[in-house]
């Protein structure tokens, strides 16, 4: 099935790959309502995780979807060192690795601002909620704004909700 | 007279405690959505989300006949 995240994140896990979830579909988790159409993960791109990373997409026929003829995903322990970032696009959806979040730092600073989540026996981290409000914050696209607003909005609501137990 | 200063002071806490809830409605978010959402387990967010993505891009994808 097109689109299947939680499929994504579950090949991503099981291949003992290092990343944090980052950007909209972190906002889903934090209860976001806006729809996101790709996966945005932020990974130590070591060249052992990034073919980690390969490893567990095998089988999903993973592509460069920016460059102009959809090159197949094709790393080894040489050409890693060559990336900073990878768009893909997968058999069942489109995946963003980033190497670092403005406004968060590189991916040991992210990690650290992550919590570890259970999703259906899965575990997977995600950027809390006060960090993916600084990384929309710092990269101020007009795109964010709705989500900006819902994001804030939710923090301002669990807190109420806390002081209220 | 102390019961309206009482009454106003009330009213401008209130008013900057709910500002990030506010600006979202004004900006038109149906909170009562976001509320509903936070009750939900993540598993549950990301299996509403995934079926509101189904459905967005079936949408997408429909003719009209």
């Amino acid at each position: 099935m097109k689109g299947d995240f939680y499929n994504i994140l579950e090949h991503l896990a099981n291949g003992s790959v290092d990343f944090v979830i980052i950007g909209g579909f972190a906002g889903v988790v934090h209860g976001c309502t806006c729809v996101t159409e790709d996966i945005d993960i932020c990974c130590d791109f070591s060249p052992a995780n990034l073919l980690a990373l390969q490893k567990s997409l095998d089988g999903l026929h993973p592509v460069h979807r920016m460059t102009p003829h959809r090159k197949k995903l094709h790393l080894t322990e040489k050409t890693c060192k060559g990336f900073k970032n990878l768009y893909l696009d997968t058999d069942i959806g489109q995946l963003d690795c980033l190497d670092s979040i403005e406004g968060v730092g590189n991916y040991q600073q992210v990690r650290q601002a992550s919590e570890l989540y259970e999703v259906n026996d899965v575990k997977i981290r995600v950027l809390n909620l006060d960090s993916l409000i600084k990384a929309k914050k710092a990269m101020n696209r007009p795109r964010d704004k709705e989500a900006l607003l819902q994001l804030e909005a939710i923090k301002k609501l669990r807190t109420t909700r806390q002081k209220g137990r | 007279m102390a019961m309206k200063r009482s009454h106003k002071k009330t009213d401008e806490n209130n008013s900057v405690q709910s500002d990030p809830v506010k600006a979202a409605i004004d900006y038109g978010i149906d909170i009562s959505m976001l509320i509903q959402n936070l009750k939900r387990p993540p598993g549950e967010r990301i299996r509403r989300h995934q079926i509101a993505l189904d459905t967005t891009l079936a949408l997408c994808k429909a003719k009209r006949i």
